[in-house]
């Protein structure tokens, strides 16, 4: 047993360390190291915590990096053996489940340590910079440590108990949104409602919920000890919740992993076909992009659920208002307004990263990257084709976005100029290209690469977006021209589609049809 | 009129065809001819340049030398129309395991622009013929290898070209999935269909194929019918006699008939076979009238032929090329 975990662990360690890709990933991260620190010193001048904020940059920075990992990276560790039709093999080879589950997700967990470890030194010039403590820096990096332990071995089980690693990392993704967004939902749904329609002994069981996940809470462990005046424990209440966890995770994923592996059942037909008629339905004459559309984003089926989800959403936050004694009609006030806004853009830009960095991994995946181009039409047209399925599929989060842009347009015009919609818009749409970019490279990597590399982007673009949009607009008001932020957005969207985006299309076509031709 | 320029223009003209990768060089002056209506094998070992030579007829792969044409049609100039005519089967399973069959063929069906009446009924077509209509509503996933082989030839001929490109077709289906897939595409060729077929089970190739090219380390070894291919490479032609019953003396006795040059007993001989080598004077018909009058009971007598497998390994160089 020894040998074959010793045999899979090396084997999966030469392989990252021959792979150029996580070099790379290593050197982007020492680059938003020095970006971060440049920032927080820019952003902290002349106070005496510049050193707080850079550490607390990279602490969240580590945190989102760590919880995409969990659904991109870690999640794949079994299913890609699955994906690939060698899970048999392995088990053939004589490999025990404990060899397969300690073989193949500790090596990734051991290279994304080493990336906590080489920030380390750099971190301590955050001591020098001042407002932190080296007590604060190293429990900080004991509890991230925690934190991706905990993930690596959920995206373990997701992986175990997923046929595929995109099922696993929808799982994944599930597991990870709860855990941040139910004590929330919890809380302020207690609050919400009148506490004569909520039993004492069900509202006292919901009340433990935000405070057993609580205990495993990253960011609240981290905002505990940032605070200067708490007391420094390095293996806190959060690191041993954490690591009882995920060996408990890790445990039932090695006692599932044969459970969950068998081979799939043969020769039955796939669904009641008036049922699979509906909900899959006649090829459109734009094949591909009803394949898109049906088969990689989910389709009606999710396209309905999509839209109702949006509206329990949306009603939510009315539910929310109202029961705080904002009830003004439709229209949704302040705070309230700007929460629903940030939720619906943040899901449309989660929505538009996971399809950029999956579309076409997914032809490539599926080796059938050749036969869609030997299609009699050109590879540009496919790739539209695929863009416009995913668009379709993007509708209900964008209409609930335009719902409450509408209903809470004060609210939201308060907290959030044209300039930074603008900005959004342009990083968006950075960001997908460079997704799908990278998804022609790193596959399964793509997600939290492009996270890296779109974060210190925005910075970069966005100083030219403000300048470019103060000129357009002083421009168009010299000339008495109206909607002056119309034209702006327009001016900035055509300069970055020609000086941006259109190359990284033209980068796109080309490793596409070079892709096609294997 | 039309019909005429089918049947003389070749369906794949390959001229001087070059390919280089990363400084190796996979295709040096590759040049040969498919005509239509015929079914070509195209035989080599691993690594020799089919796969390369197959995706760029299908327009896959732009080369770095050469010319190629299909049905006329410039690959390089017109790959659009070129891919109409054209339906190319990869070696590796290259589906859409999330679909059932009929939504994989619609799919397909819809790529290249069949209306839905003309993919019901072209569906229900290709179906009946690969022998998969039963299957229909079953995901692809769900079925057996040689099943997913069997829909990959029939999503190939959704769109009724005129040329299929089939790559490895048989490659790890077994023997009974591979005999009915050789039965399809006797079929095809029955229907007019031009037939490429890139293989190793040479057995079966032979039987099967008009016409073959032999490519090892880039090049072109032999390009032509399958019959001269077969032919005996000596130079006098040698002939197969079984007898009924086994004899004594025979060999001595065939030796003495007039114009033959020599007779043996082949290896593993039961009495009854021998090889016969003729003077070139003496044609076959002589030589039987006078072995008649031998008085032996003959079971059969044909022209020795060499087997794919010998004219393969003759024409190819040992060992996989670096």
């Amino acid at each position: 047993m020894i040998s074959g975990t010793l045999t899979l662990f090396n084997w999966t360690l030469k392989m990252d360390s021959k792979s150029i890709y996580p070099h790379i990933i290593r050197a982007v991260f020492s680059f938003i190291m020095f970006f971060s620190i440049s920032a927080a010193f820019v952003d902290a001048f002349g106070t005496s915590r510049t050193g707080l904020r850079f550490f607390e940059t990279i602490c969240y920075l580590n945190v989102l990096l760590i919880t995409v990992s969990g659904v991109s990276y870690f999640v794949t560790a079994v299913t890609e053996e699955k994906d690939a039709g060698t899970f048999a093999l392995l088990r053939l080879a004589g490999m025990t489940p404990l060899s397969i589950t300690l073989g193949k997700s500790t090596s990734r967990l051991v290279s994304s340590l080493m990336l906590l470890v080489i920030q380390l030194p750099f971190t301590f010039l955050a001591i020098t910079l001042g407002g932190v403590l080296w007590q604060q820096i190293i429990a900080s990096y004991i509890a991230l440590a925690a934190w991706m332990i905990l993930v690596a071995n959920l995206a373990l089980f997701c992986s175990v108990r997923c046929a595929t690693s995109g099922r696993a990392a929808g799982l994944a993704g599930a597991i990870l949104g709860l855990i941040f967004v139910l004590p929330n939902v919890i809380v302020n749904g207690l609050a919400a409602f009148p506490t004569r329609f909520v039993p004492v002994v069900i509202s006292d069981s919901l009340k433990k919920i935000p405070s057993a996940i609580g205990t495993i809470d990253i960011f609240e462990r981290l905002r505990g000890l940032l605070q200067t005046d708490s007391a420094i424990v390095f293996f806190g209440q959060q690191f041993w919740i954490s690591i009882t966890v995920a060996t408990a995770l890790f445990m039932i994923s090695t006692l599932t992993l044969d459970l969950w592996s068998a081979p799939a059942q043969f020769g039955g037909p796939s669904e009641i076909p008036s049922i699979r008629r509906w909900s899959v339905g006649r090829s459109w004459r734009l094949a591909v992009m009803w394949k898109e559309f049906l088969f990689f984003t989910g389709g009606r089926s999710f396209f309905i659920v999509k839209l109702i989800g949006g509206g329990l959403v949306f009603a939510w936050f009315f539910v929310w208002q109202n029961a705080n004694g904002g009830v003004d009609g439709l229209t949704l006030r302040g705070d309230y307004a700007w929460n629903a806004f940030e939720t619906f853009a943040g899901l449309l830009a989660i929505e538009v990263l996971l399809y950029s960095s999956g579309c076409l991994f997914y032809e490539i995946r599926q080796t059938t990257q050749s036969t869609l181009a030997a299609l009699p039409v050109s590879g540009v047209r496919i790739l539209l084709e695929k863009a416009g399925g995913c668009l379709i599929a993007l509708i209900p989060t964008a209409f609930w976005l335009a719902v409450t842009a509408y209903c809470g347009y004060e609210g939201i015009a308060r907290e959030c100029s044209m300039t930074m919609v603008i900005s959004y818009v342009i990083l968006l749409c950075f960001s997908s290209h460079i997704a799908v970019i990278l998804s022609l490279y790193t596959h399964w990597a793509a997600l939290p690469l492009t996270i890296l590399i779109s974060a210190p982007a925005f910075f970069f673009l966005a100083a030219p977006i403000l300048g470019l949009t103060a000129v357009t607009t002083s421009l168009a008001r010299s000339q008495h021209i109206e909607s002056t932020l119309l034209l702006s957005a327009i001016v900035n969207m055509f300069w970055t589609w020609l000086f941006v985006l259109l190359p990284l299309q033209l980068w796109i076509r080309d490793r596409w049809n070079h892709i096609s031709q294997f | 009129m039309a019909e005429d320029n089918t049947q003389t223009i070749p369906a794949i003209s390959v001229t001087n065809l070059s390919h280089a990768f990363k400084g190796h060089q996979a295709l040096s002056q590759v040049t040969f001819c498919v005509m239509p209506r015929t079914l070509h094998g195209f035989v080599g070992p691993n690594g020799a340049g089919k796969t390369t030579t197959l995706k760029a007829i299908c327009t896959l792969l732009k080369p770095s030398w050469g010319e190629i044409q299909v049905f006329g049609s410039s690959v390089r100039a017109d790959p659009i129309s070129v891919r109409r005519r054209i339906g190319f089967m990869p070696d590796h399973f290259s589906m859409y395991r999330q679909m059932t069959v009929f939504e994989y063929l619609d799919f397909f069906a819809a790529a290249y622009g069949l209306q839905v009446k003309q993919r019901d009924q072209v569906i229900h077509d290709v179906l009946t013929l690969t022998d998969m209509d039963g299957r229909r509503n079953d995901l692809i996933s769900s079925l057996s290898r040689g099943m997913q082989q069997r829909v990959s030839l029939a999503r190939v001929l959704v769109h009724d070209p005129d040329l299929l490109l089939l790559d490895e077709p048989a490659s790890g289906l077994d023997p009974r999935a591979r005999i009915e897939l050789m039965e399809i595409l006797r079929e095809l060729r029955r229907m007019g269909k031009t037939v490429f077929i890139s293989s190793h089970i040479l057995s079966e190739l032979a039987e099967l194929c008009d016409s073959v090219t032999i490519i090892d380390r880039g090049q072109v070894k032999f390009s032509g019918p399958m019959d001269v291919l077969l032919e005996s490479p000596e130079e006098l032609p040698t002939y197969n006699l079984r007898l009924a019953n086994v004899y004594d003396n025979v060999a001595a006795r065939i030796r003495e008939l007039p114009g033959v040059d020599d007779v043996r007993e082949p290896e593993f001989a039961t009495g009854r076979d021998f090889n016969i080598q003729l003077a070139a004077s003496l044609s076959a018909n002589d030589f039987l009238r006078s072995l008649l009058t031998l008085d032996l009971p003959i079971s059969s007598f044909s022209q020795q032929r060499r087997h794919l497998n010998q004219a393969f390994m003759d024409l190819t160089t040992r060992g996989v090329r670096t």
